[in-house]
């Protein structure tokens, strides 16, 4: 049984219009996705225009907009983060003295472990997971300090509003429609009821992060896809006040994940200190997994209990807590262009994530400047496909290029991956020869395994429940809006048993089996914290309410 | 300081949370007074007296005899003149929360809402709101008078001073602007016997433990015995076993009764923050490691259905005695 199996009940064609008869509102550039990314475009775009107004008065009164979906830029934002400044800083020359990017410090030393249940054995740190000169970010607090930087710049960010739909006319991109607000669980018109508006833009970015959702729909729409698909990892992160510093930036493979082949379980953790007094503890594993017990986010409640890990924590308290999935296709899952008529897509939405760097934000930034220019340049007659020769021939492309088989090689088990991913970094990319390509995240058999057996109970001090966690990460989603989640509701055991586990939001129950042997799943959209964890195996998330979701502030 | 509470009422009683914010506000420093505005509710605003504060005026108009708000902002607008009243407080409701909204841009005046208490420091008032999902205290206040304030419903009890305060009359003047709306039909949602979740002493709520919408009757049956109102969490509205107006927690109603009795309720934090400011909690709930164990007053552990019609017949049984 494969997810892949029991598709949901969606096309991405739902995610396409023609722009309506009410009255648009016209703006220059319009972003969507208040991310790293985007506010990197829009912050280039604010530069471009105060450099030649002439040309900036062809973008019209409202000459950048961007689209929020939660309820203030990085409300929505989750990510490790160890970054690497040097696109930052590049951007923010002049506008920012390096001191004032909300970093908390260079990475001050690193660790690599292989853990076992009870042991941590010091690894020698791999060369594409140096971290010298980096910095540790919240890219939620990042985002905030971004989006003051574009407004400053004369970008009107639009929050709480979600891009519902890809206005085409004529084969090109002309803009986005807003979704309504308002609507009751059965799509009725409530009596707050806010129709969605038609926003009308010269260049349309689309910036909304891992598995836009218009993103995905244009990819559909324009034929952009590459030659592999995509595939994701999901994330469950915790920061956590601690009582003593930490000192070191720490990375683990191994448990509490398990090595055979036949789990397919890739990942590891992390564990960053955010100066002194925080510390965040994250754990990222593929989605390609194929036992229907494991549940991610109660594998970094194990991780927690490990001997090595738990001393940092002890004698803490847990603040913040989150989850979202990242891109790992990398370099052969990659669209194969990211330009359209209208249209640039950018950062994680286009797939610029290095996995065995763990990074994307330094690729997000780039990205967004380079979108920026692209779309400016059409003002005086540019072609948009300039953004894609510019990303081809930046740092950006020559790192994918470098580590495009390294994923891929895991899909073997531990032991066979890490040699082969080895073989890839000593050669530059060179071995294994060619791309090997990667498979649907959903496409893997399924089955019903003992992943959870070993998971701990929750104590409420150091090891949580999901509901718990959920409320932490300040969601409270109004209960009486219509489902955005997609999903057969009528499914296998094994296949429900899939989506209760993953979820790390228990937003998915399953009932007893049918006469069919089919188990009916219950959705609870409003516990959901949009981390597209159901999008990679077998569901499609689109986008709630404006302002629905999570409120990070710390992740 | 000279405090005016807006008094709301309905069927020609002043609702709980209007008096239980009058009695807070008389303990506050200088004076406290109330204003009611509708029609025939001259007992009314007799009763109210006893919760406090030196005067009641009393807006008694045919005019204001729909509950709608720009007649009202009219009222209140007229006497922060005429009688220098510094601070306006209001119970949350929809029709508070309009005519504060309306009575702030009237009046160019500063409004806090969504505040749970309230505080003076010499002549400074500090209004105290919850905020992240109610995991932090925030103080917010007001830069120039009056200032205006809209509070939670459940944030005070109302307590009797035994006072009585003078009844004034106020003559009503309405602007031309505000007598535009008329009432056409009132609208009745989800018509329920017994007392409103958030107004009624005892509330008894119903969970996923109940096992189906049909279990519902045994909470509404021990509800009835107690005099109290039905209460549901979101998982079984969600379910659809019960209306969302019944709804508590994070993301339905707040709600402080003298006495809370969950019945089947796991109690996950979401519906915790909903009900935990309640007098005296008793959870009904078959498996003992469930979360409300932790903080319900008392804690019954075995099966709601031998239980709860048990109970319920219980309490009849003394009632009637």
């Amino acid at each position: 049984m494969r997810p892949s199996d029991y598709p949901p009940p969606w096309s991405d064609a739902e995610a396409v219009t023609a722009p309506g008869d009410v009255e648009p509102i016209e703006v220059g550039v319009l972003v969507v996705g208040g991310g790293p990314a985007g506010l990197a475009a829009a912050i280039r775009l604010g530069q471009l225009i105060a450099s030649d107004p002439e040309t900036a008065e062809a973008l019209g009164d409202v000459p950048v907009a961007v689209l929020e979906k939660g309820k203030a830029p990085g409300s929505h934002l989750l990510s490790g983060a160890v970054v690497d400044p040097d696109p930052l800083w590049r951007l923010l020359e002049g506008v920012r003295a390096p001191g004032d990017l909300p970093t908390y410090g260079q990475v001050p030393g690193e660790q690599v472990l292989l853990l076992t249940s009870d042991r941590a054995v010091r690894l020698p740190v791999p060369p594409t997971m140096r971290n010298h000169g980096n910095v540790v970010v919240s890219v939620s607090q990042l985002g905030r300090f971004l989006a003051e930087v574009a407004e400053e710049g004369g970008a009107v960010i639009l929050p709480e509003t979600v891009g519902q739909s890809l206005l085409v006319a004529d084969d090109a991109v002309v803009g986005v429609r807003t979704g309504d607000k308002g609507r009751g669980r059965e799509g009725e018109e409530l009596p707050r009821f806010e129709a969605g508006s038609d926003l009308r833009a010269k260049v349309t970015i689309l910036a909304e992060g891992t598995q836009g959702h218009l993103s995905l729909a244009a990819f559909d729409r324009f034929g952009l896809a590459g030659s592999s698909p995509q595939t994701w990892a999901l994330g469950v992160k915790e920061v956590w006040r601690v009582p003593r510093p930490l000192r070191e930036v720490i990375h683990t493979m191994g448990w509490p994940l398990r090595p055979a082949a036949r789990y397919r379980e890739f990942g590891g953790s992390f564990v960053y200190p955010m100066g002194d007094d925080l510390v965040t503890i994250g754990m990222v594993v593929g989605l390609d997994y194929r036992d229907a017990s494991v549940s991610i986010h109660d594998l970094l409640q194990q991780l927690k209990t490990h001997p090595r890990i738990r001393p940092i924590l002890q004698g803490g308290e847990r603040i913040a807590w989150g989850a979202k999935t990242i891109p790992e296709g990398g370099f052969v899952a990659l669209p194969r262009q990211l330009h359209a008529p209208g249209l640039l897509v950018v950062g994680d939405s286009a797939g610029l994530v290095n996995v065995p760097a763990l990074k994307g934000i330094h690729y997000a930034v780039e990205s967004g400047r380079l979108a920026a220019e692209a779309a400016w340049r059409s003002l005086t007659g540019g072609d948009l496909s300039s953004y894609d020769t510019a990303l081809r021939s930046s740092f950006v492309w020559r790192d994918l290029r470098a580590v495009r088989n390294m994923r891929q090689a895991f899909g073997a088990g531990f032991w066979r991956g890490s040699a082969l991913a080895g073989l890839a970094t000593v050669t530059g990319g060179r071995f294994p020869p060619g791309n090997n390509p990667t498979e649907s995240d959903a496409s893997h058999e399924i089955f019903s395994g003992d992943g959870a057996s070993s998971y701990p109970a929750p104590d409420g001090a150091l090891t949580f429940d999901k509901l718990s966690s959920v409320f932490l990460s300040g969601n409270r989603t109004r209960d009486d809006q219509p489902s955005h989640i997609r999903v057969a509701t009528r499914v296998p055991a094994e296949l429900g048993d899939l989506w209760v586990n993953m979820c790390p939001a228990q937003v998915y129950e399953t009932g007893p089996a049918g006469e069919d042997g089919l188990v009916e799943v219950a959705v609870t959209p409003s516990n959901c914290v949009q981390c597209g964890a159901i999008t990679a195996k077998g569901g499609r998330l689109t986008p709630p309410e404006g302002g629905s979701g999570p409120e990070y502030t710390l992740t | 300081m000279k405090t005016l509470v807006f008094l709301e009422h309905h069927d020609g009683a002043v609702t709980k949370p209007s008096l239980a914010l009058l009695s807070r506000a008389a303990r506050l420093g200088g004076e406290t007074c109330g204003v009611i505005a509708g029609s025939g509710l001259k007992e009314a605003a007799a009763s109210a007296g006893a919760f406090g504060g030196s005067v009641i005026f009393a807006a008694d108009d045919e005019r204001l005899a729909a509950p709608l708000p720009q007649p009202r902002v009219d009222v209140l607008a007229g006497l922060v003149r005429d009688e220098g009243f510094d601070t306006v407080l209001f119970a949350q409701s929809v029709l508070a929360s309009d005519i504060a909204a309306g009575l702030a841009l009237r009046l160019g005046a500063g409004l806090n809402w969504d505040l749970a208490d309230i505080e003076e420091d010499g002549e400074t008032l500090i209004g105290k709101r919850p905020a992240l999902a109610d995991s932090v205290w925030v103080d917010v206040g007001w830069t120039a008078t009056p200032r205006l304030g809209l509070f939670r419903t459940g944030s005070f009890d109302p307590a009797e001073t035994g006072g009585s305060a003078e009844v004034r009359d106020v003559t009503v003047t309405l602007e031309p602007h505000s007598q535009l709306a008329e009432l056409v039909e009132p609208a009745t949602v989800d018509e329920q016997a017994g007392p409103s979740i958030e107004e009624a002493d005892v509330v008894v709520a119903g969970g996923r433990g109940l096992g189906g919408p049909e279990g519902f009757a045994l909470v509404e049956s021990l509800a009835e015995a107690l005099g109290g109102a039905v209460a549901a969490t979101r998982a079984v509205v969600d379910a659809g076993w019960y209306p969302y107006s019944a709804q508590v927690g994070q993301t339905g109603k707040t709600v402080s009764p003298k006495l809370y009795v969950a019945v089947g309720i796991s109690g996950a934090i979401q519906h915790k923050v909903g009900m935990q400011s309640s007098g005296t909690i008793v959870a009904i709930n078959k498996d003992p490691n469930a979360p409300i164990f932790d903080y319900a007053d008392l804690g019954v552990v075995g099966d709601l259905n031998e239980i709860v019609p048990r109970l319920a017949e219980l309490v009849r049984q003394r009632r009637d005695a």
